[in-house]
């Protein structure tokens, strides 16, 4: 009887062994431990047997179901284990995995995204106007005299019916204060034209940023405060910025704006020709001609404008060498702003 | 805290209305957080005795009053003004004086009617508080003191109507824990003078009592007085400081204990009576008892009013007789020494705790009272007398009684005056307007801050130092003695805030109005769309803004558009403004193509420049062209080439994500192939186009299409009309359905005529409120399949929105379905 036993479970243990799925295992389980099964019938015979007998042939029953439970139970696992573990031998982990296909905007685009952001978490809103504008919000506005050069042909596009392309987005000042009355404090990018042949730092067709804040009670600390603070978020927190007098008609003080190179840290180097500034743009505080102009009362209001280069803030930001490459759109210079914020 | 605007009165001559005055507290910093008006109950509801009460049969709690109405006209009073009222309430007995609704009165839940009761005619309703609403009390009907006319109104009793108001007092300002402090805010608001109930004077001490009072803890306890009153009588209090304590959510209990709350809502200062006679002795031989300020002792015990037995720690301050605890200091009294009926002599107490202390048992006891409260919140120590002199003299005219022996008084170290400055010129700098130096002295006066000189400013208390003159404008101060009961007021920015605050914070210059010069919505929509393209793998450009105007014929226009011209170009190919960013992207195209680039995606969002009515205008618009893979190069998955199903997912995507519901027509500009190329348009405005370039177009950009072996796409979008579309879009949260969506397959033949949109829209139609959504998951078209017909499978989505939905119901919308199909477009099933 033990043989029959030592046998039954050497048998059921090999077509364990050879389960593959979880169904194997309940059909082998019904053969060999089911109602059907040898075991079970074994179990019907004990009456056979007298008193003294049952409970060590009992003692054999059990111990063989529970090997085969224990067969089953360890198979089971296996076969769970192999359902999702791989095998990974000769898997190479160091081919490419498969990237999401996102391009990128132009970094002229991204400059501007950044610069916008950065004037309005300080209030400032965005204002745009055409760019064919006429001779008025371009240059009489702005105070320029009759006669003056950048109204030449060679300076300014001029196009049928007597307009021209804006020359600066100062124009857009112009514009937003024919319309709104003060407190006014916006930006207004956007694409400025001038009579340039294309080279490494001009282009016919350019970016420009321009701030105009009007309101009581302005003075050139703000103009200071903003600039620092647009220098410092551009640039980084080691940035200084100045102001020094300059000339434009349309503002008065009037000023060019510097910030210490982002090159070498206004040590003088190559990038700023050793003076260790970087020239930004012009500044100034609103010339009283240009609200009288405009019916604001200078004498309530004052304000303060300035004009930043786009073009000129990426490429020093991304130490581009030559204004033309921004107007390329070769996908191999487009690629490598991808992800840039 | 809850106040009644009947009580307030007593204080300040407010005519306000309920609104007005509402506003005048949350703008003088105190938020009111709700108002409950407390209506006239009328001529109807009146006192009433109760003159007998018997058990209606076979009901174990309602009886049979017959109740005596005196002179109050009503038809149905017998000869001896008795009418017979059923009533449920426990308490409600022969003898008693009660209030009683008569039938047509108007409460606040329920009108009153005659009604029938177990055969029994009801002529109206014996009421508790709650159903007067003038508590929260439903334990039975109201018994009135005995002394109450037959008929009185119940308005006059309860002086109704009145109005009640739930305040939010910030934890800085213990001196608006009483209603003379909020009568003060108001009058520094209102510029109005508060009135201060008069307090006789005390007669001289007759009786005969003594008690001693030790106070070991100055630090926790900087003063305590303590006053004996002898032979007071306990009763219930009179009707009107019931019914201000009712209105304020106090419960009335007895007139001792009635009056220390009312002093304390008055001033917002506790106090607290003893029952003199449970206090005890320090030496058993002694002939009067003591009060000792102590800490408990480790393990002490103590049972509060509340009936609790506190363990104590050993850091608690104790008001302990000359055994064991009588009250936690500030927090509880004893149990032992409460005010009872038999309660002949008191000693009243009248203190400063110190509020950490008090805080800190209060938390670790977990218990809150209104005493504790206040003191957690500071109260100064310099005005316990004068509260103790109020409370006693109520005490005497209220509940009877003689004073014995003075007011003990320990107060070992007075509290410092303070006297700060306040520049006018600060207030201008911070405040930001003038305010003048009489308008600051009236401000400041109601508010009971004493004005000192006039001096150069200094920083911190002045008291006792000397002002010295002011060197400028700038530097000058006015100086004030700052009440005690302001804890909170300790620099000269708090006198700021007061002098703002109680001006009104409306004073305060409004900024201009900015007008919105930004279109930020559009803004937005110009950013979202570059956005999308990069998002589907486009690289932005941008290019010059004028062109070559031979390149609009290359695009298969037969006519060049009217261009813009320059006068003075750079070159013949730079000498117009451009009306497409098409060309610039196609020479973008060739040039990265002449690259060995094959996978392009690029766009451009920007001007185009057209003549309009002898002017011109600027639109902005978003092009993309698109040849070659639509995904990553990647050894293993192979993504597919760019084609109409794609583009048309781009171009679509983005207005969907938008909420925008369109028309689609074909598109119809010469440089596309028919058939593949749709304009999209809500009610004629122009969203934009999508389709594939063609082939001959290519060329006059040298990209030879027999080489490149690949489709090249172009979108455009209007992004201008498409900003001006979707501003009106709102997005509303739609509840998430609680019930299962199933999905059902069909698959069928579809006539080759028959469009798929027609198909699904056919599905939709049959039942729009569960057909969720159709999508297409195989298209089949082969020999197998009838001439003329092309096989479709779909998903059908179906959800409702109330309940589960069942097989029975879903079947038999499937063959309507199938009905629906076969009759309109001779759609079968496979």
């Amino acid at each position: 009887m033990q043989d029959q036993l030592e046998s039954l479970i050497l048998e059921a243990e090999q077509e364990i062994e050879k389960c593959s799925a979880p169904n194997d295992i309940l059909n082998v389980r019904a053969k060999y431990l089911g109602k059907k099964s040898v075991l079970n019938g074994l179990y019907g015979r004990m009456r056979e047997l007298s008193k003294e007998e049952r409970p060590a042939f009992g003692g054999l029953l059990n111990s063989a179901r529970v090997k085969i439970e224990a067969f089953l139970e360890s198979r089971s696992e296996a076969i769970k284990q192999a359902a999702w573990k791989k095998d990974s031998s000769g898997f190479d982990y160091t081919l490419p995995g498969v990237s999401l296909s996102r391009g990128g905007l132009h970094p002229l685009s991204i400059v501007r995204r950044q610069i916008d952001e950065v004037f309005m978490s300080m209030g400032f809103e965005i204002a745009e106007a055409d760019e064919i504008e006429d001779e008025f919000h371009n240059f009489d506005a702005l105070n320029t005299p009759k006669d003056h050069p950048s109204r030449n042909l060679a300076d300014t596009f001029y196009v049928e019916g007597g307009k021209l392309l804006r020359t600066q987005t100062s124009t857009v000042q112009i514009r937003v204060m024919e319309k709104y009355k003060p407190p006014i404090k916006i930006i207004s990018p956007g694409r400025c034209y001038r009579n340039d042949k294309p080279d490494p730092s001009h282009s016919p067709v350019f970016t420009q940023v321009e701030a105009l804040v009007v309101d009581k009670g302005i003075s050139m600390i703000d103009l200071q405060d903003t600039l620092q603070s647009f220098a410092r978020i551009m640039f980084g927190t080691k940035v200084k910025s100045r102001i020094r007098p300059h000339f434009f008609p349309f503002t008065e003080p009037s000023a060019e704006m510097d910030i210490s190179c982002v090159a070498c840290d206004g040590q003088g180097c190559r990038v700023c020709k050793q003076s260790g500034w970087l020239e930004m743009g012009g500044a100034g505080m609103v010339d009283p001609a240009v609200f009288d102009t405009l019916g604001i009362d200078s004498e309530i209001y004052t304000g303060f404008a300035f004009g930043l280069g786009v073009e000129r803030i990426a490429m020093l930001k991304y130490n581009i060498p030559d204004m033309r490459i921004l107007f390329e759109n070769d996908l191999r210079m487009l690629r490598q702003f991808r992800g840039e914020l | 805290m809850k106040i009644a605007l009947s009580w307030l009165k007593q204080y300040l001559d407010i005519d306000s209305g309920v609104q007005e005055l509402s506003q005048l507290l949350t703008f003088a910093g105190i938020e009111v957080e709700g108002i409950e008006e407390i209506p006239a109950l009328g001529k109807t509801v009146i006192a009433a005795e109760v003159v007998s009460a018997e058990r209606v049969p076979k009901t174990d709690h309602l009886r049979l009053c017959m109740v005596n109405i005196g002179d109050m006209p009503y038809d149905e009073k017998d000869e001896n003004n008795l009418i017979p009222v059923i009533c449920g309430a426990p308490n409600c007995r022969a003898g008693i004086k009660a209030v009683l609704a008569l039938p047509g009165t108007s409460l606040k839940d329920f009108k009153i009617k005659k009604a029938k009761i177990r055969g029994i005619v009801s002529h109206g309703m014996l009421c508790s508080e709650k159903e007067l609403g003038i508590s929260d009390s439903h334990g039975g009907i109201i018994e009135l003191e005995p002394d109450v006319k037959i008929g009185t109104l119940a308005d006059e009793i309860y002086g109704l109507p009145d109005v009640s108001f739930e305040l939010e007092i910030t934890p800085d300002r213990s001196d608006l824990l009483g209603y003379k402090g909020i009568a003060r805010d108001l009058s520094a608001k209102l510029l109005l003078k508060t009135k201060e109930p008069a307090i006789p004077a005390l007669p001289k001490p007759a009786g005969t009592l003594k008690i001693g009072l030790t106070n070991l803890e100055p630090k926790l306890c900087p003063r305590y007085t303590l006053r004996i009153i002898e032979g007071v009588k306990i009763a219930p209090s009179p009707q009107w400081l019931q019914n201000t304590l009712l209105k304020s959510g106090l419960r009335p209990i007895n007139n001792v204990v009635d009056i220390t709350n009312y002093v304390m809502f008055e001033s917002g200062h506790p106090l607290h009576a003893f029952d003199y006679d449970k206090l005890a002795t320090k030496e058993d031989n002694q002939s009067h008892p003591d009060i000792i300020v102590r800490l408990a002792e480790p393990k002490e015990e103590f049972i509060a009013l509340d009936g609790k037995k506190y363990i104590l720690d050993g850091d608690e301050l104790l008001i302990a007789d000359g055994k064991s605890p009588s009250a936690l200091a500030g927090v509880m009294g004893g149990q032992g020494s409460s005010i009872t009926d038999e309660t002949v002599n008191i000693a009243l107490e009248s203190a400063a705790f110190e509020p950490g202390s008090v805080r800190k048992t209060s938390y670790k006891h977990k218990l809150s009272t209104d005493s504790s409260y206040r003191f957690e919140r500071h109260l100064s120590a310099e005005y316990a007398v004068s509260i103790s002199d109020r409370a006693t003299a109520l005490i005497l005219e209220i509940a009877g009684g003689k004073l014995a022996g003075e007011l003990l008084d320990s107060y070992p170290q007075p509290e410092e005056p303070v006297v700060l400055g306040v520049r006018p010129s600060r207030f201008e700098l911070l405040i930001g307007y003038e305010m003048d130096e009489s308008r600051m002295k009236d401000i400041l006066a109601s508010l009971n801050f004493s004005y000192v000189a006039k001096g150069g400013f200094e920083h911190g208390n002045r008291h006792g130092i000397d002002i010295l003159p002011a060197q400028d404008e700038r530097d000058a101060a006015l100086y004030f003695k700052i009440p005690g009961f302001r804890k909170d007021v300790t620099r000269e920015v708090d006198i700021l805030e007061e002098l703002s605050r109680l001006d009104g914070y409306d004073k305060v210059p409004q900024p201009e109005d900015r007008q919105e010069i930004m279109d930020r919505h559009a803004y937005k929509i110009n950013n979202a769309a570059s956005d999308w393209l990069v998002a589907h793998g486009a690289f932005e450009t941008l290019n010059y803004s004028f062109v070559d105007p031979s390149r609009m014929r290359c695009l298969g226009y037969e006519d060049e558009p009217d261009f813009i011209r320059l006068i003075n170009p750079q070159s013949a190919n730079q000498s117009v403004m451009r009306t497409s960013l098409i060309p610039q992207l196609l020479t973008n195209l060739a040039y990265n193509l002449n690259h060995s680039e094959r996978d392009i995606r690029l766009f451009e969002l920007g001007r185009i420049y057209l003549k309009q009515d002898g002017s011109h205008k600027e639109p902005k618009r978003l092009a993309a062209v698109f040849t070659g893979s639509a995904g990553e190069m990647h050894f293993a998955k192979k993504a597919g080439e760019i084609d109409y199903y794609w583009v048309k997912g781009c171009f679509e995507g983005w207005l969907n994500q938008l909420g925008l519901n369109y028309g689609v027509s074909p598109a119809e500009h010469p440089y596309l192939t028919e058939g593949e190329s749709f304009a999209y348009e809500i009610d004629g405005v122009e969203l934009g186009y999508f389709g594939r370039v063609l082939p001959p177009v290519l060329e006059a950009w040298d990209i030879d299409v027999q080489i490149l072996k690949q489709e090249v796409w172009v979108l455009e979008y209007n992004v201008e009309n498409i900003a001006e579309i979707s501003r009106k879009i709102s997005r509303v949260y739609q509840d998430i359905p609680r019930y299962p969506a199933v999905m059902r397959d069909l698959s069928i033949l579809v006539p080759l005529e028959v469009s798929y949109q027609k198909v699904r829209d056919y599905i939709l139609e049959t039942d729009r409120s569960l057909i969720q959504s159709v999508s297409p998951f195989d298209e089949y078209r082969s020999e197998q399949i009838p001439q003329g017909f092309r096989s479709l499978s779909l998903h059908i989505v179906l959800q409702d929105q109330e309940k589960t939905l069942t097989d029975e119901r879903i079947d038999t919308l499937m063959v309507l379905v199938q009905k629906v199909l076969k009759e309109k477009l001779n759609v079968s099933m496979r």
